[in-house]
């Protein structure tokens, strides 16, 4: 009797234990970290209460560090799910070419982020780069894409939603075959043009789907690192820095974990909000269905 | 589902059991050769930054010195660029291992000092009656950290002027160089030609500006490290001389962290006629220069009140915390890679300075003075040398100053005044914490 319910417990316990201490351990330690003004390696934490978090707010660098990460999310996030809408719409047909195609625009998600980064770095180059050079042969005038700060984040933006796209669009594809034939083909007895059926129909049937992808992806583009740290490293001017390469910065280059700590405690927030919103949504979609 | 469920936590525990066994056998694998290689030496790691010649030039020197006894065994590791070095050297502190010897670019000196990274060597100076009187007493600022040593010169430098002599004929000018300000805005004027290059190819960086304002006769940071000085009149006409030069679009200003490398790169391909860069690139530029057919001369950076320029590179230094064999023989090796006969290697492979006064004097190097004029540019130069800020919040206020130099070049309405003024009000609120 006693074995039973000991066993499940045993049975979890290494996930429990892996859990603990790669998760909750470092969650607790860095909100701890957050009250005080450490440099990583001296021996005593001076304990400094809210002051990074007031000192944090206060600052107009990390406004821009948080209107950046928005604005990049917002970017990313709307145009890779209405970009691979489309492409699942149009690719959720059997055939070789359709089959192609898909493998085509999915292989972009199984490379290396980093690689990734430097390849669209070079042809993003603004003297020597691929992009412009195509740009001047049709007597258009060079972009610099990721040396001004008015273009550099919609740069790594397009970089983004290039490597999601593919994703995105297996998943919707994914949605679209669940969707039961019937319903179709009682809409085409009632004469219903395409868009409508499409507006009435498909798009209420993967709203799940629809659903998922954007709170994965917003999750996802609040943690951009790679690219960042490898294409411009927060520059030109800090228009391309946002909240994972700031706490980076701040913790291995100024050697302030204190600080990066209390931005990666609001970042934990902000991520939780998305999460839990996420699950309370979705239990509500699953009963619906 | 539970059925799956069991599954995965089988497959994660067999997982789990298999990743641990290879670990051992990897540290297993690991030991049994360097004891094979070693014997009973000392195992000391090194880290070191920047690859091409510079990397070469480490590894060669890590390997001369393991072979030059049978006591000690040093493994180089290459870990990028300064700023990586440094990153990874305070994680790997911090998780406890850390490399025995590594490098601290000079204005890092004193974050890594004062936070008790680093340990100090003037009682190993002392015991090993070392004459320290014989290293470049322009080298030393920035080696002293509250009057106790961390850190002897190593591989250093100092910003010179690379000119592409073969454009500078064709515009009728003296390959010599410009003296004055005045003078490089008329060889920056001269060698732009729209469309085909520029006069030169220059990253608002730091370093270039601190030569820019000690030339105008200030500096950055006051004597007693309480306010910055940057937004004071020397610091002004730098940034104003800065911004004329490029709203005349005489030079380009490369941005990131690649800028330094966009800049060679342009210099390569004859985009721009002049660069400033380290005097650590010059071996790699005559190679390049001879590459791309075109001849290469160096000089001084131009003068404005005075000649004056900082000096840049990395001092080495030992890791605090090390057992006692283990700081003997990281001092052995530092005392090794320091000596005479190694900065006169170094300084020929790559181009950075002799850091000893005997090795400049001796025969080697005025041999290939004699017959290599561009390597004596920096030495000469280094009698107007001046150390560096080594504050702890010298990088950040780095960062910031530099995002609003950026700024100021970009935006034409902005005035430098302005710009410095915000820069130096966030700067001196970090110097106060």
């Amino acid at each position: 009797m006693t074995w039973n319910k000991i066993r499940p417990y045993l049975m979890i316990s290494p996930a429990i234990l892996v859990f603990s201490l790669f998760f909750i351990y470092p969650i607790c330690y860095m909100i701890y970290l957050s009250m005080h003004d450490w440099n990583f390696v001296s021996p005593e934490k001076n304990f400094v209460g809210t002051a990074n978090f007031t000192n944090l707010v206060s600052e107009k660098e990390f406004i821009e560090v948080m209107q950046n990460t928005f604005v990049y999310t917002a970017l990313t996030v709307s145009l890779t799910i209405i970009i691979a809408l489309i492409l699942a719409v149009w690719l959720n047909k059997s055939g070789t070419i359709y089959g192609f195609v898909q493998g085509a625009i999915f292989s972009p998600h199984i490379i290396s982020l980093v690689s990734i980064s430097m390849l669209w770095m070079w042809l993003m180059d603004t003297d020597y780069g691929l992009l412009n050079w195509f740009l001047n042969l049709f007597g258009l005038p060079s972009v610099p894409w990721l040396t001004d700060p008015s273009t550099s984040l919609l740069s790594l933006a397009i970089v983004a939603i290039w490597k999601g796209i593919g994703f995105n669009t297996l998943i919707f594809i994914a949605g679209l075959q669940s969707i039961p034939r019937d319903i179709y083909e009682a809409a085409a007895l009632d004469g219903t043009n395409r868009i409508r059926t499409f507006i009435k129909l498909t798009l209420p049937m993967l709203s799940p789907t629809l659903f998922f992808l954007t709170i994965i992806g917003i999750i996802n583009s609040f943690q951009v690192f790679e690219t960042i740290s490898i294409m411009t490293q927060g520059g030109p001017i800090n228009s391309t820095n946002t909240f994972v390469y700031y706490i980076y910065e701040y913790g291995f280059r100024f050697f302030k974990i204190g600080y990066a700590s209390a931005a990666g405690v609001i970042l934990l927030v902000i991520i939780s909000i998305f999460t839990i919103m996420y699950f309370r949504l979705l239990a509500r979609r699953v009963h619906y269905q | 589902m539970r059925k799956i469920l069991f599954a995965m936590v089988v497959t994660f525990i067999i997982f789990m059991s298999v990743a641990c066994q290879s670990n051992k056998d990897e540290k297993n694998s690991s030991s049994d050769k360097t004891a094979k290689a070693s014997g009973d030496k000392v195992e000391i790691t090194y880290w070191y930054a920047w690859g091409d010649k510079i990397g070469e030039n480490n590894e060669k020197l890590t390997e001369m010195f393991n072979e030059s006894q049978d006591e000690i065994h040093v493994t180089a590791e290459y870990q990028g660029t300064y700023e990586d070095l440094h990153a990874k050297t305070q994680a790997a502190f911090a998780a406890g291992n850390a490399p025995e010897v590594t490098l601290n670019e000079i204005a890092s000196i004193g974050v890594f000092a004062k936070s008790g990274m680093t340990e100090n060597l003037t009682p190993f100076v002392e015991n090993d009656d070392i004459n320290l009187g014989d290293f470049i007493p322009g080298l030393m600022g920035n080696s002293y950290v509250d009057d106790e040593l961390y850190g002897l010169p190593y591989l250093r430098s100092t910003p010179i002027l690379y000119m592409n002599t073969t454009m500078l004929k064709e515009a009728g000018l003296d390959p010599e160089g410009p003296k004055t300000w005045e003078e490089f805005e008329t060889y920056l004027k001269k060698l732009t030609k729209e469309g085909e290059h520029v006069g030169m190819s220059m990253p608002a960086g730091i370093w270039f500006y601190e030569a820019f304002v000690a030339q105008s006769g200030g500096q950055m940071i006051s004597d007693d490290g309480t306010e910055v000085e940057f937004n004071g009149d020397a610091g002004v006409e730098a940034l104003e001389f800065w911004k004329k030069i490029e709203d005349k679009e005489y030079v380009k200003v490369p941005e990131g962290d690649e800028a330094g490398d966009i800049a060679k790169q342009d210099f390569a391909n004859e985009r721009a006629a002049m660069i400033f860069s380290s005097t650590a690139d010059l071996s790699y530029m005559l190679t390049l220069a001879e590459d791309n057919d075109f001849a290469l001369n160096t000089a001084f950076m131009p003068s404005n009140e005075t000649h004056a320029v900082p000096t840049g590179g990395a001092n080495m230094v030992m890791t605090a915390g090390l057992d006692k064999e283990k700081q003997n023989a990281a001092w052995e090796f530092i005392k090794w890679m320091t000596a005479k006969e190694q900065t006169i290697f170094a300084s020929k492979y790559t181009g950075y300075l002799p850091s000893r006064l005997s090795a400049v004097e001796s025969e080697e190097m005025k041999e290939l003075y004699k017959e290599m004029p561009q390597f004596k540019v920096a030495v000469d130069q280094l009698e107007y040398g001046h150390a560096r800020p080594m504050e702890e919040a010298y990088p950040e206020i780095s960062m910031t100053l530099q995002d609003e130099i950026l700024r100021t070049l970009l935006d034409e309405d902005l005035d430098p005044q302005e710009a410095l003024d915000t820069a130096a009000e966030k700067a001196n609120g970090m110097l106060q914490q």
